[in-house]
């Protein structure tokens, strides 16, 4: 077998193996409590006194039940998690009862994922290449006073950030809008509704981006490369007089950028859970805010579907980018 | 195979042993290191206003309604008040002594079952490493706040202050566990290993007599980080909603701040106030351990010097 056969092999063998063990928690987690869940929450809802058809509660109590793990015997129990996860069937949510929870998690979805897919790749792309240059003239000026910023902003986690800048730039010079995803909803596509979309998207994102960028993509690259520019290949690129740009572009940055592949792989699962936080603060319509409005309306269907999916989206995420990795790193691809 | 300590009076030893590395470590770094003394500096004063100026508090600032509520700051109110009727200042004080609580029981309990898991694994090899590192590799890739809202909105009724430093330490011993093994890794073909195997020592031997002194000062960076991490990780559950909202802690601030639309309203100085303060406690937390990580590792200290 190649050896990129057997690395593809053990990429999926360890998305699995995630997957498994955090649903397995997640299963495990409601059954230490002294207390059952389920019946307390369809008393939650009785409790409002509002009237709702018999069948849809009962449909809502069967699948609290499986999605709690706590129909039948272990191993059926097991087996029902499993299947409503793959089959995408979450049950109803409770706060805006009987509307299942797939369909509002679909309506926040594309919220997130556009939010975080464009801020993730400006910041890393962004950090690692300031990171870079700053690490290989680090006895420049520049580079210390970034150096200087990053120690500032890399302890501090993304939502206080957030805080920060919503402080300064919606507050103290009110330029972009306090929170909200869109203000006015024009009927079809206009320049308007673009405009409209991207000034309210430009705190959250900055926010993503500058902790990122500045603070840990800077950091590690700037120490990766001061490392590796004292070793001999790149000291006999320098005596062979090529000049910094070439020195830059082909010693230095190719083999930066296979350890921060695998460093965005392992914090994907962080720049996650600090999307959904500056959702949160930002009040943007994502899955950060629903996730925020599920759990003041005592929404456990809702907080559990969202928890499993971030699980199964996180690791999809990782692998992905794993199975990425052979086209930067040659020694993947051949034996 | 003989276990490390044999007797009560060779634990004495390791453990006076182990103490006088560790103020030898601390007075060498605060006398090279000055990012460790700024952090120390800044820290000690969080620790000053949580731990003494907090208990001369004239009320009890977590109650609603003591004081007239939506007061800008003014010598009566050092940091002004809240819509709920509560001084920022007092309040303040009372949420960093809980919130370095929580910081405080996390490192205790997540870094030190970090190491001695990592450790072990690493010291003993073999199926048990492979299993313990699968393990690991998993806990350091699933999403930890999610998991974290579930199990804080399940416990919601029991939450106390102790417990939830308990909770965050479910996700912040993987990857300290995973680097110590690493380390434990490196080490183990050193010939001193070799010579402590033909000794006699067990794994347990080895692992306090030989790699502990090695890990040390990577143990202390980690532990300052580990505050850092659980202070950070309260602040995001409060923030959401999950955290314990009639307790209070920095986090539980921010998310009445934030609750009540301060900014939109106007009274800036109650979120900002926790919000300073809470960036202050990290870059001083950092600033301690980028300190010590300096000097742990030579080849920075060279650099630093040069």
């Amino acid at each position: 077998m190649s050896k990129l056969l057997i690395f593809i092999a053990s990429r999926i063998v360890a998305f699995v193996l995630t997957v498994v063990i955090g649903v397995t928690v997640v299963f495990i987690i409601p059954r230490l409590l002294p207390y059952n869940p389920v019946e307390a929450q369809i008393g939650f809802i009785y409790s409002i006194g509002q009237f709702y058809d018999p069948t849809a509660i009962e449909s809502l109590r069967q699948t609290l039940y499986e999605l709690y793990g706590l129909k039948g015997n272990p191993v059926e129990q097991y087996l029902g998690v499993w299947r409503r996860l793959l089959t995408l069937d979450l049950g109803p949510s409770i706060m805006s009862f009987p509307t299942p929870v797939a369909t509002l998690i679909g309506i926040a979805l594309p919220w997130t994922l556009g939010l975080l897919t464009f801020s993730v790749l400006i910041s890393w792309t962004l950090g690692n290449v300031i990171g870079t240059i700053s690490g290989f003239f680090n006895h420049k000026k520049f580079s210390k006073l970034l150096t200087g910023v990053a120690v500032v902003l890399y302890p501090v986690p993304y939502f206080i950030l957030a805080l920060v800048l919503m402080f300064t730039f919606a507050f103290l010079i009110p330029i972009f809008p306090l929170g909200g995803g869109i203000t006015i909803v024009g009927v079809g596509f206009s320049l308007d509704l673009v405009l409209n979309l991207a000034k309210h998207a430009a705190l959250p994102a900055i926010s993503i981006i500058i902790p990122g960028a500045l603070g840990w993509w800077f950091l590690s690259s700037f120490t990766l490369t001061s490392q590796k520019k004292t070793e001999d290949f790149v000291r006999y690129a320098e005596l062979k007089g090529l000049p910094n740009g070439v020195v830059l572009r082909r010693y230095l940055i190719r083999n930066i950028l296979m350890p921060q592949t695998t460093a965005l792989g392992l914090a994907l699962g962080g720049i996650f859970s600090g999307a959904l936080l500056t959702e949160v603060v930002y009040a943007y319509p994502g899955l950060g805010r629903l996730l925020y409005q599920a759990i003041i309306n005592n929404d456990y269907n809702m907080i559990m579907g969202i928890s499993l999916l971030s699980i199964l989206g996180v690791s999809l995420a990782t692998l992905l980018l794993d199975l990425l990795y052979p086209l930067i790193d040659p020694t993947v691809r051949y034996r | 195979m003989t276990l490390i300590p044999r007797t009560g009076v060779d634990a004495l030893k390791f453990l006076g042993i182990g103490l006088a590395r560790f103020s030898n470590i601390f007075l060498e770094v605060f006398r090279t290191s000055r990012a460790f003394r700024v952090g120390l500096v800044i820290f000690a004063v969080m620790i000053v206003l949580g731990v003494a100026v907090s208990s001369f508090s004239p009320f009890d600032p977590r109650r609603w309604y003591l004081v007239p509520p939506n007061r800008p700051p003014s010598p009566e109110f050092p940091l002004g008040t809240t819509t709920n009727g509560q001084d920022v200042f007092w309040l303040l004080t009372w949420s960093i002594k809980n919130s370095l609580i929580i910081g405080l029981i996390t490192a205790m309990v997540a870094s030190h079952f970090g190491l001695i898991l990592g450790m072990l694994a690493g010291a003993r090899g073999g199926l048990a490493d492979r299993i313990l590192m699968i393990m690991t590799d998993s806990f350091v890739v699933i999403p930890s706040l999610p998991t974290l809202i579930l199990l804080a909105v399940l416990l919601r009724d029991v939450m106390t202050i102790p417990l939830m430093g308990l909770i965050i330490s479910i996700f912040s011993w993987p990857w300290p566990s995973r680097q110590v093994r690493a380390m434990v890794l490196s080490l183990r073909e050193r010939e001193f290993i070799a010579t402590s195997i033909f000794s006699g020592y067990g794994v347990m031997g080895r692992v306090f007599r030989d790699y502990l002194p090695f890990i040390l000062p990577w143990h202390l960076v980690n532990l300052t980080n580990t505050v850092l991490f659980a202070i950070s990780s309260e602040a995001a559950l409060a923030v959401i909603g999950v955290s314990i909202l009639s307790e209070a802690t920095l986090g539980v601030m921010i998310y009445w701040a934030l609750n009540y639309s301060a900014l939109f309203r106007g009274l800036w100085w109650w979120l900002i106030s926790p919000v300073i303060t809470i960036i202050l406690i990290f870059v001083s937390l950092f600033l301690i351990s980028k300190g010590i990580s300096d000097y742990s590792n030579p080849r920075l200290r060279w650099q630093a010097r040069g």
